[in-house]
């Protein structure tokens, strides 16, 4: 400002009337030269200071501005104010335009690093094998998924091509292999790979180390490849150092209509990516699903604990089917996640559901039993009022008719002591021997999966001598232990109205999920009127066992009972068959049937004193303990009871199998 | 040439700041109006009560709350009052016959309403409709307290208070939250750094100072000055809660740390106990409060819940406090008819009262009536074999609530100086064996009692 002046070139407008303005009033004070002199320096300061603070409170207003425009909604700019913190502003000044990439692929290391940050790296022994692939926006550079493919093993290929195809075009991918990534990547896959341009990926060898960036749909902008020699060693390792021209945010984004929904869906779509349509742009899937309601909701203030870890995929599926079920209340659903995991969190939000987070406690199947104490213990605080709790895991399909189903046997958890639970799962309920979706069991075994709890009988029994920490005790195996359980049962329905989807678990892996749950039958029906749901009640379900025992037909018990024709080929019949079963515990010979019926054979479910009911070719088939049963009194004194006898030792089934 | 060059600077400087201020008039303008929720506070005399502000600000409220499904009663302590004063007439009131703005046009800063969090459905839109009525409002969230006494437990934040206000006037949304113990909650408002401080007058509300709980009321709907409001449907009760409502949280964090320390009983012995005690102290809450009377978690069932946020195991007993003034000489038979056999009685009305009730399983429910003096208050404890009279003496103090085991129940507020008049300052470190007459730090020897009186002062069953 000290050395500002006038330029010569621009004659100032209106100068010379502002002039004659101020001559007439010079001239009043010519006479008094100092004091003229004085007001001269004077108005001069004035004016200059007038100048600088005013130049300073425009700059002022203008920063104001700018930035309230940058916040779309000023008013909620707490939010906001989360939001923005996840989008790193790269290096201060300004949006960098370019982020520098290095993706390392080894046989006992890969690595990814971002303008310096390292968002992946994996070392660890055992772990981690197979392509690693990681999706970068390609506006912000921010991680937007993270995932690795065993492509060792079956399937996971399958799983690949699955993720990569819902990855939305325009964003950078990222792969690179730990270890051993060719053995079963099959041509679906690798024709994928080579649709996204690259080059050693579809030629991708036994051992062979690999890095690419590239953009889906568009240019590679990296590929490094090393051969493995021979069968015994590995490629070398690689190093692929590249740079990734970021795009505009304009781009990066798709333009859906203003709605709460749709900021909900804004929010998450610029943060996550391998969820499929519901970030497309052009026709997204809806996030809100309004089912019918229920008429008669006895479940409707009943609040669900959704128990989730780390697998936001499984929590997004489980939560778009739970939505969807008939009598549901959103504002009722609690998803507790082990862990400060984020996107899990960001699926939450997406369905505008509440989330808690839980520090882990302990290890393994510990850390998951304390998990459920503390939610279990929350949700009975945050909903006093609540006499019940709906418990579900994050890996479960909900049937449509899972609230119906439970609003209609609710009442019976209030009515009779004698029962633990209500649990949609029925552990023998397969394809091949669940039938009647109007029909209900009680068993003495809690099959967990989808359940409802009695708030009394958490808070006055288990909660209190809930496993603590230090024990490695898997909470539901705990729950039907004999002192916890106390001869009380569970009601389940015949066709399950929970489905177990998940193949990654604590206990679980693909082959144990193929063999136990794949084939598990899931009710699909809307509004199942359940039948007679009274005789579930304790001294009423004796009755009706009595009445259907009297009226099965014995079958012919010197067949072989794991001949597919031991139960005729009739429809809608009663067959009973008599078992050996010596004493309460003795499950020798059921266990045999079960591994020939091709059920849960791992331990004993689904018996109620000594009975088992299923379903065999469309007719009910009972099955009695003798003489251990109180049912055995129904056997005809002519039949033998059947015995199978144990295949010789060679013990190899996984021990306590999981239900979590 | 120096004096025109220094005319044209002359003139050129006042061109250029007559142009600046034109630019900060402007400027000035948008800056105010992308503000304006601060205008509240400084526009003065906003001629309160003369064109009904109040009550058009309500009525559009309620237009909001009824169209939403907010589900918000009204609390405000001015209307209500003048409501219980006018009930009857209210009651009577055919709709529509407003003649005259009676209550909701009353002079006063705020409208306070509650707001019952467990039943509202859609919490999400319904910010952005009221800023699309005109409302300006704030919103006050925190963390739940309901998830404090879970390890590691940390959920979305809650919302504790709602302030919105139009053409002056705002209105007050208290939200409510259940708890465990059939409460209503709600929690205490403070301004985090990036609130507007100028918003309004903060200091003037009347709810939000502390936390608070309330018993859940059941609600009936009036109509007052040609609005449909819900009101408790006991106001008077409602207000009587008010002034006694502060809550204090059970101190979840230090109680853990207890726990690390000396860790949990988890003994079948030290379950049991603790679920016999949790059940009489139950019990013991619902009689008394059937009777109206007030009392307080004492000596070691106060330092359980302060200390641990439970019962301590080895205690053996309930301890209760009653002012003596609440006294009731119905309390003996109340709590006989409730299945609690009277154990023993020691002093009288007038001095040193003290009963004992007999629960199951050997658990002892102790009452001891608190005397006050002018600069401290005390309780009189009696030895039954020798006649010998004990003082126990206390700051003053006051009643807040709490939630302990799943109930409502009131503690002193000044809590720490009552467990330390009790304990000392090693009330932290567990003692097992513990003598009344000795141990704790405030007893006095208070004489012995006249042998002619112990027929009436100590009387054992």
């Amino acid at each position: 400002m000290d050395d500002w002046k006038p330029s010569p070139l621009i004659k100032p407008f209106g100068a010379r009337k502002k002039r004659s303005w101020y001559l007439t009033w010079k001239y009043k004070l010519t006479n008094q030269r100092a004091l003229r002199r004085f007001c001269q320096t004077g108005a001069v300061l004035f004016l200059l200071v007038t100048v600088i603070v005013n130049i300073k409170l425009i700059l002022d207003t203008r920063r104001a501005i700018s930035e309230a425009n940058e916040d779309p909604e000023p008013e909620k700019d707490y939010d906001e104010a989360l939001g923005r913190l996840e989008s790193p502003r790269r290096r201060g000044s300004g949006p960098r335009r370019v982020l520098d990439v290095e993706v390392y692929s080894s046989r006992s290391k890969v690595y990814v690093a971002v303008d310096g940050t390292t968002v992946l790296e994996d070392e660890a022994r055992e772990q981690g094998r197979g392509i690693h692939v990681i999706v970068l926006n390609q506006a912000t550079g921010h991680v937007m998924a993270k995932r690795v493919f065993d492509t060792y093993s079956p399937h996971e290929d399958e799983a690949m091509v699955l993720f990569l195809n819902m990855v939305a075009p325009g964003r950078v991918l990222i792969c690179t292999v730990k270890d051993e990534g060719s053995f079963h990547l099959k041509d679906t896959a690798k024709a994928l790979l080579r649709s996204l341009g690259s080059q050693a990926g579809p030629a991708l060898g036994w051992r062979d180390t690999w890095a690419f960036v590239g953009r889906k749909g568009g240019p590679v902008l990296g590929e490094k490849h090393s051969k493995s020699p021979a069968l015994s060693s590995w490629g070398d390792p690689v190093l692929l150092k590249t740079d990734v021209p970021l795009s505009s945010a304009e781009e990066a984004e798709c333009h859906w209509a203003d709605t709460e929904l749709n900021r909900r869906r804004h929010r998450f779509c610029s943060k996550v990516e391998g969820y499929g349509s519901v970030c497309s742009c052009k026709d997204p899937t809806p996030i809100e699903f309004s089912p019918d309601p229920l008429p008669d909701n006895k479940v409707f203030n009943v609040p669900v604990a959704v128990i989730a870890g780390n697998r936001p995929n499984y929590l997004y599926r489980m939560l778009r089917s739970l939505l969807s079920a008939q009598g549901v209340s959103p504002q009722m659903i609690t998803v507790f996640i082990d862990g400060y995991y984020e996107e899990p969190m960001d699926v939450v939000a997406l369905f505008g559901l509440r989330g808690i987070q839980h520090t882990p406690i302990s290890i393994k199947n510990a850390r998951v039993s304390q998990h459920y104490k503390a939610s279990l213990t929350a949700t009975f605080n945050l909903f006093p009022e609540a006499k019940f709790a709906v418990v579900l895991e994050e890996d479960l399909d909900i049937a449509v008719d899972f609230f119906s189903f439970l609003s209609q046997s609710i009442h019976l958890l209030e009515e009779d002591d004698s029962l633990y639970c209500i649990s949609a799962w029925n552990d023998q309920g397969y394809e091949h021997t669940a039938e009647d979706p109007a029909l209900l069991y009680r068993v003495e075994t809690m099959p967990g999966l989808g359940w409802v709890l009695r708030k009394s009988l958490y808070k006055e029994e288990l909660e209190p001598k809930w496993p603590t920490p230090e024990k490695l005790w898997d909470w539901d195996m705990w729950m039907r232990m004999p002192e916890q359980r106390r001869g009380r049962e569970c009601i389940i329905p015949d066709i399950s109205r929970s489905y177990h989807f998940g193949i990654v678990g604590l206990n679980m892996n693909g082959y144990f999920h193929e063999a136990y749950f794949k084939k598990h039958k899931f009710n699909t029906v809307p509004g199942v009127q359940l039948r007679n749901v009274d005789s579930l009640k304790k001294e009423a379900y004796e009755v009706e066992v009595h009445r259907l025992l009297s009226e099965a037909e014995v079958l012919d018990h010197s067949k072989n009972p794991c001949e597919d024709s031991f139960l005729p080929d009739t429809e809608g019949h009663t067959y009973v068959a008599f078992i050996r079963m010596e004493k309460d515990d003795d499950f020798t010979s059921w266990t045999q049937l079960a591994k020939c019926l091709h059920i849960w054979d791992l331990d004993v479910r689904g018996n109620h004193r000594g009975l088992w009911r299923l379903f065999r070719k469309r007719n009910h088939f009972l099955v009695v303990g003798v003489p251990a049963s109180p049912y055995s009194m129904k056997k005809p004194p002519s039949i033998t009871p059947i015995f199978l006898e144990p295949p010789p030792k060679e013990e190899g089934a996984p021990g306590a199998a999981e239900q979590t | 040439m120096s004096r025109i060059n220094k005319n044209v600077i002359l003139a050129l400087l006042t061109l250029t700041s007559s142009a600046f201020l034109l630019f900060q008039l402007y400027y000035y303008k948008h800056y105010l109006s992308a503000k304006n929720g601060a205008g509240l506070s400084k526009s003065k005399g906003s001629r309160i009560g003369f064109d009904g502000t109040q009550w058009r600000t309500v009525k559009k409220f309620i237009m909001l709350t009824s169209s939403q499904n907010v589900p918000v009663f009204l609390i405000d302590p001015l209307i209500l009052e003048l409501i219980n004063k006018n009930f009857e007439q209210v009651k009577n009131a055919s709709h529509g016959s407003a003649s005259e703005c009676k209550f909701f046009c009353v002079p006063r800063d705020f409208t306070a309403f509650a707001l019952q969090y467990h039943l509202w459905k859609n919490e999400e839109g319904w910010f952005r409709i009221a800023e699309n009525m005109g409302f300006q409002c704030l919103k006050i969230e925190s963390k739940d307290p309901r998830l404090d006494g879970i390890d590691s437990l940390s959920g979305t934040e809650i919302p504790l208070h709602y302030i919105c206000t139009l053409a002056s006037h705002a209105v007050h949304l208290v939200v409510f939250h259940e708890r465990s113990g059939n409460y209503l909650w709600h929690g205490h408002l403070r301004l985090k750094g990036h609130i507007d401080r100028k918003f309004v007058p903060f200091r003037k509300l009347q709810f939000g100072r502390y936390p608070g709980a309330f018993d859940r009321p059941e609600l009936q709907q009036i109509t007052i000055d040609g609005l449909e409001v819900l009101i408790p449907k006991d106001p008077m009760h409602f207000l009587e809660e008010i002034p006694h409502s502060r809550f204090i949280e059970c101190r979840y964090k230090e109680a853990r740390a207890f726990f690390q320390q000396y860790l949990d009983d988890n003994t079948v012995e030290a379950m049991a106990f603790r679920k016999n005690a949790k059940e009489l102290l139950q019990l013991a809450a619902k009689t008394l409060k059937k009777l109206g009377v007030r009392f307080w978690l004492s000596s070691g069932t106060c330092l359980g819940w302060y200390r641990q946020c439970g019962i301590i195991p080895y205690s053996k007993d309930v301890d209760l406090g009653i002012f003596i003034q609440d006294y009731k000489s119905d309390i003996i038979s109340a709590f006989q008819d409730a299945g609690l056999p009277l154990k023993h009685k020691f002093g009288k009305v007038e001095d040193s009262l003290e009963l004992s009730f007999q629960g199951k399983d050997d658990v002892k429910l102790d009452i001891f009536f608190f005397y006050e003096e002018t600069d401290h208050m005390w309780n009189g404890g009696t030895q039954a074999k020798t006649g010998k009279k004990f003082k126990y003496l206390f700051p003053k103090f006051t009643l807040c609530w709490t939630e302990f085991v799943d109930m409502k129940v009131r503690v002193p507020c000044e809590t720490i100086e009552y467990i330390e008049a009790n304990y000392g300052k090693t009330w932290k470190v567990p003692v097992r064996t513990w003598d009344w007459k000795r141990s704790p730090h405030n007893v006095q020897p208070n004489g012995v009692w006249p042998v002619s009186e112990w027929d009436e002062v100590i009387q054992l069953y």
